[in-house]
């Protein structure tokens, strides 16, 4: 990637601010480690709030705002619906932004249960809601699947956004691009793995390095319901099994209406 | 008459030797029995004895990811340059299913409009091939199609004669290397033991189907609206596992890219696969092959039927791939038996 060589109009630059809600942060981390391409980034964009790398605030209006974590509590939603009503372009990214994430593993239990269990007695005074990610609050115009996000993917999104071009997220099974990278398949080596029914995009950042998919990216728009039954038999798998592992970030895709 | 030997203790000064020359890429070990092309520069890296890899050569003819040019639209009027990524590159231990995959990609790339990348990519790759003896496994079906004998496609092809390789010269260029690394010509002996090896594999290699090759166009002609299709449909993933590793599987996407300059940029092209749901949706919503079982007729009919009307010859190679990659355990053997039984 070449970077800029002639001086860019500061005034010409998109006005961009980075925000988080419930999650852990490691997305905005992935963003600040991309190394040089960050200078690239910064040629193309100016940075006006990013609570991970600089104290500044903003009053006026953005272009672009990327959004990090889920939304789990009254505030967060009064927050997020503001900063949409400020922002002309709203990109999701890492899986509670997109799916709800690991914060929507929440949704699994009964509410009030849930929070005696992390608050204990007096429960009632820490607000919650089940969680929800940023789509079934406020309207998305790009998303930014993973846990972590792929860096890769956010440049290729923040380069759609800048030029107002849609960015498709492949709905291709994660198996697609696993095959390409010549992985041994987790199934051939007796372990369960979720790329069959994951969107792919990650180029199998996981398998690569000898993980299995967790299905951090969501599953695929048609995910193929009788082939699961079926390679949960041929393996020898425990359905319960396949379905928690399914719920770890893909919980909250039950409230999406379809 | 052209032969050549090569003794087994020789292999790894041969392949030192070619790998001065060039960058030389074999089958390696991946475990769990599998095994994948990747660059070598000694012979006790390579796989000699080794079931077909995860992908076929056809990663090295026409990479999964290719830049086809780059662009430039900061000035008025958009600038583009063609490119070529390619380099000298020898593939040794290309099975025959695998020579033949080459060759139909071959015949598919020199249709016109000419794929000028393909093509000039292939000159520079130096093939040696790699006669199979017995059976890899039981996936393959190369005897139904006729791969399990060499048919040219290489520049040198070796036969192992235990404890010696015979062989075959197919082209000038192998022939110079061949001359070059001074191996020794093959004796009357060694073209009887060669004799003796391919006559044993009349016994061992048999139509794995025990349905005749000819009449295979006739049967897929019936056997569009087939329940077989709708079986496939009900256990595929659409995962385009059986496609990206097929020898034959050619199909790609073409994308633009632009640098985060916002100026300049390149087109890429990548591999696609018709298993894929949004494969043959098209502009206004509509989807030609929505449902998984259209999916996959279509696939076997790109190996059954169409080449066979367009180009005289099959696409499926039988090199078992597909089968063996299948998490949902398609099988192509057992896919081509029951669409026989049913066109009785």
């Amino acid at each position: 990637m070449k970077t800029e060589n002639e001086p860019v109009h500061t005034a010409a630059k998109p006005k961009v601010a980075f925000f988080d809600f419930a999650c852990c942060e490691g997305c905005q981390l992935q963003v600040a480690n991309i190394g040089e391409t960050l200078l690239d980034v910064l040629g193309a964009i100016d940075v006006v709030e990013f609570r991970e790398v600089m104290s500044e605030k903003y009053d006026k209006d953005y272009d672009v705002v990327i959004i990090e974590g889920a939304i789990t509590d009254h505030h967060a939603e009064e927050r997020i619906k503001k900063i949409r009503a400020r922002s002309k372009v709203l990109i999701a990214y890492g899986s509670c932004a997109t799916t709800g994430g690991i914060p929507g593993m929440k949704n699994s239990f009964v509410l009030d249960e849930i929070r005696a269990s992390v608050y204990g007695k007096d429960y009632k005074l820490f607000d919650s809601t089940p969680t929800r990610p940023i789509h079934q609050v406020v309207k998305v115009d790009y998303y930014i699947h993973g846990c972590p996000i792929y860096p890769p993917e956010l440049i290729e999104v923040l380069k759609c956004a800048l030029r107002g071009l849609p960015y498709t997220v492949p709905d291709n099974p994660v198996c697609s691009e696993c095959k390409l990278n010549e992985n041994v398949c987790m199934y051939e080596r007796g372990v369960s793995c979720l790329g069959p029914w994951t969107k792919a995009g990650c180029n199998s950042w996981c398998v690569n390095n000898g993980n299995i998919c967790y299905g951090c990216r969501g599953e695929v728009k048609n995910p193929a319901k009788n082939a699961a039954t079926d390679l949960i038999a041929k393996y020898n798998l425990k359905p319960e099994l396949i379905k928690n592992k399914f719920d770890m970030y893909n919980k909250c895709k039950e409230a999406d209406t379809k | 008459m052209n032969y050549h030997i090569l003794k087994k203790e020789e292999l790894d000064g041969f392949i030192i030797k070619l790998a001065k020359k060039m960058k030389v890429c074999a089958p390696v070990a991946r475990g769990h029995d599998n095994f994948a092309f990747e660059q070598v520069t000694t012979a006790g890296e390579i796989a000699l004895n080794y079931i077909p890899t995860i992908l076929p050569p056809k990663k090295y003819f026409m990479p999964p990811r290719e830049k086809m040019l780059d662009f430039d639209i900061s000035g008025g009027k958009p600038q583009d340059t063609a490119t070529l990524e390619a380099e000298e590159l020898a593939i040794f231990g290309v099975h025959t299913c695998d020579l033949a995959g080459i060759q139909c990609l071959n015949m598919v790339f020199s249709e016109r409009p000419r794929d000028h990348n393909y093509l000039r990519r292939k000159e520079k790759i130096f093939i040696i091939g790699l006669e199979c003896n017995t059976y890899c496994d039981t996936h393959a079906s190369c005897a139904l199609v006729g791969n399990h004998y060499p048919n040219g496609g290489y520049d040198l092809f070796f036969t192992d004669l235990g404890d010696k390789f015979i062989i075959h010269v197919g082209t000038q260029k192998g022939e110079e290397l061949a001359e070059g690394m001074g191996l020794a010509k093959a004796s009357h002996a060694d073209m009887a033991a060669l004799d003796k090896v391919r006559d044993g594999k009349k016994q061992a290699f048999q139509n794995e189907i025990g349905v005749d090759p000819k009449k295979l166009p006739g049967i897929f002609a019936k056997g569009v609206d087939s329940k077989v299709w709708h079986d496939l449909g009900e256990k595929c993933v659409s995962c385009g596992n059986c496609t990206n590793v097929c020898p034959t599987c050619y199909c790609f996407d073409m994308a633009d890219t632009i640098n985060l300059d916002m100026k300049t940029g390149s087109r890429n092209r990548t591999w696609d696969s018709c298993q894929f749901e949004t494969f043959a949706a098209v502009a206004g919503g509509e989807n030609f092959r929505e449902e998984r079982a259209h999916r996959q007729r279509h696939r076997f009919y790109r190996k059954f039927k169409y080449p066979l009307d367009k180009f005289y010859r099959a696409f499926c190679t039988g090199c078992g791939r597909c089968t063996r990659t299948c998490m949902a355990k398609i099988n192509l053997k057992d896919t081509l038996k029951a669409l026989a039984a049913e066109s009785k």
